[in-house]
């Protein structure tokens, strides 16, 4: 969980302060980021259904609890952010500062974006969640749901409802999505935070 | 009163999912349910707005006013749930979750369901959509302008409404059209337990 968070503080700061490097903004970015918060404590909230598995109730598990109990809501109102405790989340990964997400997959792997206003959960009647790959991109306003996977490297534009499975570097947009390219390297998307992207061009507005 | 006590009543059996009477069970479904804290505080600031009729409780409505104006800013600001008393909403509405949730200027059935993100209405529009019963509007959808939704109709997530829709049918996309007619939303909507039998 260590390894994870400071990989995330790394991450939320080179994004936040692209041309400063250094552990001064890697420690500074803990008080200025609201998602970097409901990032850690979905972290701390994940790691404590583990500990609760294999070791029932002990002293750590019975102070994250209360932790948990009593931080949940200042957090949630805070970012207003519900992050499923029961998501598997990858190192390095990037939940937008403006907050408003709703998001419950299976699992989001390492080097994904998801700016605000996103919402990933199950079909109505369903039981299994999304699962998000490594390296993709979400753009804002997205609503991902169903029994489906998105494929690493996979672009979701801003404003798209995904509900069928996406292929490794393709890029989906509009409502109801098409695949607008099969394959795109987003690692350019991924390096900043702005998000207005046109459609045709795949390049900043 | 009544009507608010009957209001708030169908709400809360909306958001019950137990098959008991207990009434530690309602005060936790309140205490847990964030969008019916929001749709109680609706009713109460309609049940004032019908209140001032009565000259007899007029000297209470100061602190009913206030009340009403505190609750609601905690419900927008915190929860992100804003649902303006110029909205007229039936009973039995359920939102799912919170954030980004805006219903102003409109006229909902009851039973209605709404998600996260969703628009209904415009400010500075009076002539606001008006909404059958037992529809399910999706999560990030959008209803704007003079739409007539009928009953039971079904509005898939981020769909964005502005015209007339017939009843029992499936809307998708943006701009939205209906791909199916005879849908039953029925089906997708957690059935109310029903009430245990008198031992």
């Amino acid at each position: 969980m260590w390894s994870a968070l400071s990989a995330d503080a790394r991450l939320y700061s080179s994004l936040r302060w692209p041309r400063q490097k250094g552990t001064l903004n890697n420690a500074l970015i803990w008080v200025r980021s609201r998602g970097l918060l409901v990032l850690a404590f979905q972290r701390v909230h994940h790691c404590y259904l583990g500990y609760r598995l294999k070791e029932g109730w002990t002293a750590r598990t019975i102070g994250l609890r209360l932790l948990l109990a009593f931080g949940r809501w200042p957090v949630v109102m805070f970012s207003k952010c519900d992050v499923a405790a029961s998501t598997e989340i990858g190192d390095g990964v990037y939940l937008s500062d403006r907050g408003q997400l709703i998001l419950g997959p299976q699992r989001i792997g390492s080097g994904t974006i998801i700016h605000d206003r996103v919402t990933i959960g199950i079909r109505a009647n369903e039981i299994d969640p999304p699962v998000i790959g490594r390296n993709v991109w979400i753009g804002p306003d997205c609503v991902i749901y169903g029994n489906i996977t998105i494929g690493d490297g996979a672009t979701v534009l801003p404003g798209t409802v995904v509900s069928m499975n996406v292929r490794p570097g393709a890029v989906v947009g509009g409502n109801p999505p098409t695949v607008l390219y099969a394959k795109f390297d987003n690692a350019r998307l991924r390096r900043t935070l702005a998000n207005a992207i046109d459609r045709r061009s795949l390049e900043w507005v | 009163m009544n009507e608010f006590f009957a209001a708030a009543a169908a709400d809360i059996e909306r958001c019950r999912n137990h098959n008991t009477r207990s009434p530690w069970y309602t005060l936790a479904v309140i205490w847990h349910e964030v969008g019916l804290q929001a749709v109680l505080v609706y009713r109460f600031g309609r049940m004032l707005r019908s209140g001032q009729r009565n000259v007899g409780v007029w000297p209470l409505l100061p602190f009913g006013w206030l009340l009403y104006a505190l609750a609601a800013v905690i419900m927008r600001r915190c929860y992100g749930i804003r649902l303006a008393l110029s909205a007229e909403i039936g009973k039995g509405f359920w939102i799912v979750h919170f954030g980004g949730i805006e219903v102003v200027n409109c006229r909902i059935g009851q039973r209605c369901t709404v998600g996260q993100q969703t628009k209904v209405g415009r400010e500075n529009d009076p002539d606001g959509p008006q909404i059958g019963d037992a529809v399910l509007i999706g999560v990030h959808a959008q209803i704007m302008g003079p739409a007539r939704v009928g009953s039971s109709v079904t509005i898939a997530p981020g769909a964005r409404v502005t015209l007339n829709v017939p009843e029992n049918s499936l809307v998708v996309g943006d701009p939205a059209r209906v791909v199916f007619r005879g849908y039953r939303n029925a089906a997708i909507l957690p059935a109310t337990p029903q009430q245990p039998r008198a031992a």
